[in-house]
């Protein structure tokens, strides 16, 4: 009977958070949708870079970079070569993913602090490269890049990041339940007894790479075509360790601990924007808090109080 | 905890966002975190000294005025959100500031796309107003002014005969770069143009090249504190005193580090700029000096300063004679702009096609350190001096 009310409970709230969240758009400023719109390109970020490291162990630091693959090779395509926005952000999808598989082939055999050492000087040649080869990117300076939509309209975009931001963390929360997440797991938990029964790890973490670049690469793309402007900061150190800090805080190994840690920090961000560069303090502080005394991150609160979402 | 962390967010969102109909607010975007974070204290001093004036005169039609400033970081990104936030979040009537070409042609996009108006008071890409865009205004130097009656006269009127051009690979820098390299073609004054990177530390490589050529003149187009390394790695090499190097900017030779930074290398370094004591063009221009004095209790070194200054009146010039904070009366009313500010009467141009479209500029002065002294050599009727060659 209490599991039954229990279950009621989560639907109606299920209920209200999709109502709130379609209606948005209807009650809130241009500001607060594109707070919303920021949030949930957070969300993807942060849900597929815990898809590595919350579900296979593995420590990226070239996330972000992924996002900048996706957003610079789509914004490209269509500056070049003029062709549909959907079609240049399923080419620059691809490419961050096949880069994920190629960068994830060569570095995940290595493992543990090898592959966080590669993957971190792998962003910074990639920051290098972007900056330097300013005849193509614009470099430092910023690349104006073409809209998705004819008229410029943030509700439009805002329904665009959330279909496919729920898409997204659906399908995560789908493959996490499925047999592949329970190898996914066993790679995380016990790399010599996932083996030993027959599951070629090498092979389970390549793939949760490359999904998790193919993400981070849609993101990127997304996030391009929203913003207009692109430059090498969307790649940066200071954008991984953001995306860490949505996740750590919101809780690493859990489908709904990134999609709070997300909206949070981008909403606190928003809050303390006078601090300048010193809010990824603020950030580091909070984390460091969360690690110390709630190591299963907001969602691990709420589910002490046994509230689990997913 | 669930509860308080929607109510939060929901806040945030802009669910309870009102501003009093007795403050008009204006939005400043500008540099205040990253190697020019000078130019946001320098944009603060002129913010304050323009409020004094306004509340001095009774506000606005009786309202006050409140400025918001965001910081850009100088980034291109970081302004186009700053610029979003003050039109979409702070609900600001009119725009002005800005120090960086790559930041400003980041936030016309965005000015353009919600009508707001907005002045750009110190970026000097051509870029910014090509496109032509309604609601942009433009208050201060831009390059092609830059060059062709300063850089280009100065070098005549200097009878040099051969030049190095150093530019930073921004858009002011290319820009800037790449309009001399031509003018100088046109005068068929001998040349070379080199390209470095704008966070560069390291400018050996590109003065040993420089020094093969042998220059009486280098023109450094090296914002920020870049351009006090290339000037004592340039007295390091020998290639000045030889030659005579000129900051394209101005302000990095007039921030308090420089000569901390720099040395004996400062002696005899010339820059550009608008602004000097002992050229007051006008009652306004002494005014301004006298009150920046009176409240900050030294003389102001940034023109910057003054830049800030300028636009923020000019701002409220046109809300008044607006009389709404609609983004076309505010337009209209700054097309019919003749104000008188310290650098002379500022009006725009309303040709379309024009390249004085939107846009004036002020005189602009070269100046050199003598004896860590300015003094004003060109041009010849305002000169305080003559240009001092290598001793």
């Amino acid at each position: 009977m209490a599991t039954k009310s229990k279950r009621s409970i989560k639907w109606l709230i299920g209920i209200s958070i999709a109502l709130a969240a379609l209606l948005l758009p209807k009650f809130a400023s241009d500001y607060g949708i594109h707070i919303a719109i920021i949030s949930l390109f957070y969300v993807l970020m942060s849900s597929s870079w815990n898809l590595v490291a919350g579900f296979t162990g593995q420590v990226s630091f070239a996330h972000a970079a992924f996002a900048a693959i996706g957003a610079y090779a789509s914004s490209l395509m269509a500056i070049h070569y003029n062709l549909p926005i959907p079609l240049t952000i399923v080419f620059g999808t691809c490419i961050a993913g096949t880069l994920g598989h190629v960068l994830g082939r060569l570095c995940l055999p290595l493992g543990g602090t090898y592959l966080s050492l590669v993957t971190l000087s792998f962003a910074e040649i990639l920051r290098i490269v972007i900056t330097n080869e300013d005849q193509w990117t614009r470099g430092t300076m910023g690349l104006q890049v073409p809209g998705i939509f004819r008229d410029y309209s943030k509700t439009k975009y805002y329904l665009l990041f959330l279909a496919i931001t729920v898409f997204a963390v659906l399908g995560l929360n789908l493959l996490i339940r499925s047999r592949m997440g329970l190898r996914f797991r066993a790679v995380m938990d016990d790399e010599i007894a996932a083996a030993s029964v027959g599951v070629h790890t090498t092979n389970i973490r390549v793939l949760a790479f490359t999904l998790s670049s193919l993400i981070a690469g849609l993101a990127g793309a997304l996030y391009g075509h929203y913003a207009m402007l692109i430059s090498p900061d969307i790649g940066s150190l200071a954008q991984m360790f953001l995306i860490l800090a949505m996740t750590m805080i919101g809780g690493l190994g859990s489908i709904e601990g990134p999609i709070f840690g997300a909206i949070l920090l981008e909403v606190l961000s928003e809050q303390i924007r006078s601090f300048g560069e010193y809010h990824l303090l603020v950030f580091g502080v909070i984390s460091l808090l969360i690690v110390r005394f709630a190591p299963q991150g907001l969602a691990g609160l709420l589910r002490r109080q046994r509230w689990k979402l997913f | 905890m669930a509860i308080k962390l929607f109510t939060l967010i929901f806040i945030s969102l802009g669910f309870a966002n009102l501003s009093s109909a007795e403050t008009i607010k204006i939005g400043v975007v500008g540099p205040r975190t990253g190697s020019a974070a000078a130019e946001g204290t320098a944009f603060d001093e002129g913010i304050a000294l323009a409020l004094d004036a306004i509340r001095a005169k009774g506000g606005i039609h009786g309202s006050s005025v409140e400025v918001v400033f965001e910081d850009t970081g100088g980034g291109p990104e970081k302004a186009a959100a700053a610029f979003e936030k003050l039109v979409t979040k702070d609900k600001v009537a009119i725009v002005l500031g800005e120090s960086h070409s790559s930041a400003a042609l980041a936030e016309i996009e965005v000015a353009n796309r919600y009508h707001t108006p907005f002045i750009v008071a110190e970026a000097w890409a051509d870029a910014i107003m090509e496109k032509k865009y309604p609601s942009v205004f433009r208050a201060g130097p831009y390059n092609t002014d830059v060059v062709n009656s300063t850089i280009v006269q100065f070098i005549k009127e200097g009878h040099f005969k051969k030049v190095s051009i150093v530019a930073e690979n921004s858009d002011w820098g290319k820009g800037i770069g790449a309009l001399t390299d031509s003018a100088l073609k046109k005068e068929k004054i001998e040349h070379s143009l080199t390209e470095v990177d704008q966070n560069a530390k390291d400018f050996y490589p590109s003065l040993n090249k420089v020094k093969t050529e042998k220059p009486d003149l280098v023109l450094a187009y090296i914002y920020s504190f870049g351009l006090h390394t290339f000037v004592s790695q340039a007295r390091e090499l020998s290639v000045s005193p030889n030659a005579l190097v000129l900051d394209g900017a101005g302000p990095p030779s007039l921030w308090g580090e420089f000569w901390t930074n720099v040395g004996k290398a400062g002696d005899g370094e010339l820059f550009i700029s608008p602004m000097h004591e002992s050229v007051q063009p006008n009652a306004e221009a002494k005014a301004f000096w006298n009150a920046y004095k009176k409240k900050f209790s030294k003389s102001p070194s940034d023109y910057k300063i003054r830049s800030a200054y300028i636009t923020v009146l000019l701002a409220a010039d046109a809300l008044e004679r607006a009389n709404s904070t609609e983004p076309s009366d505010v337009v209209n009313a700054l097309e019919k702009t003749n104000f008188s500010a310290p650098t002379g009467k500022i009006h725009f141009g309303t040709k379309q096609g024009d390249i004085h479209y939107h846009q004036w500029s002020p005189q602009m002065l070269a100046v050199q350190w003598q004896n860590r002294k300015q003094v004003v050599v060109f041009p010849k009727n305002v000169a305080t001096g003559t240009i001092e060659f290598s001793k």
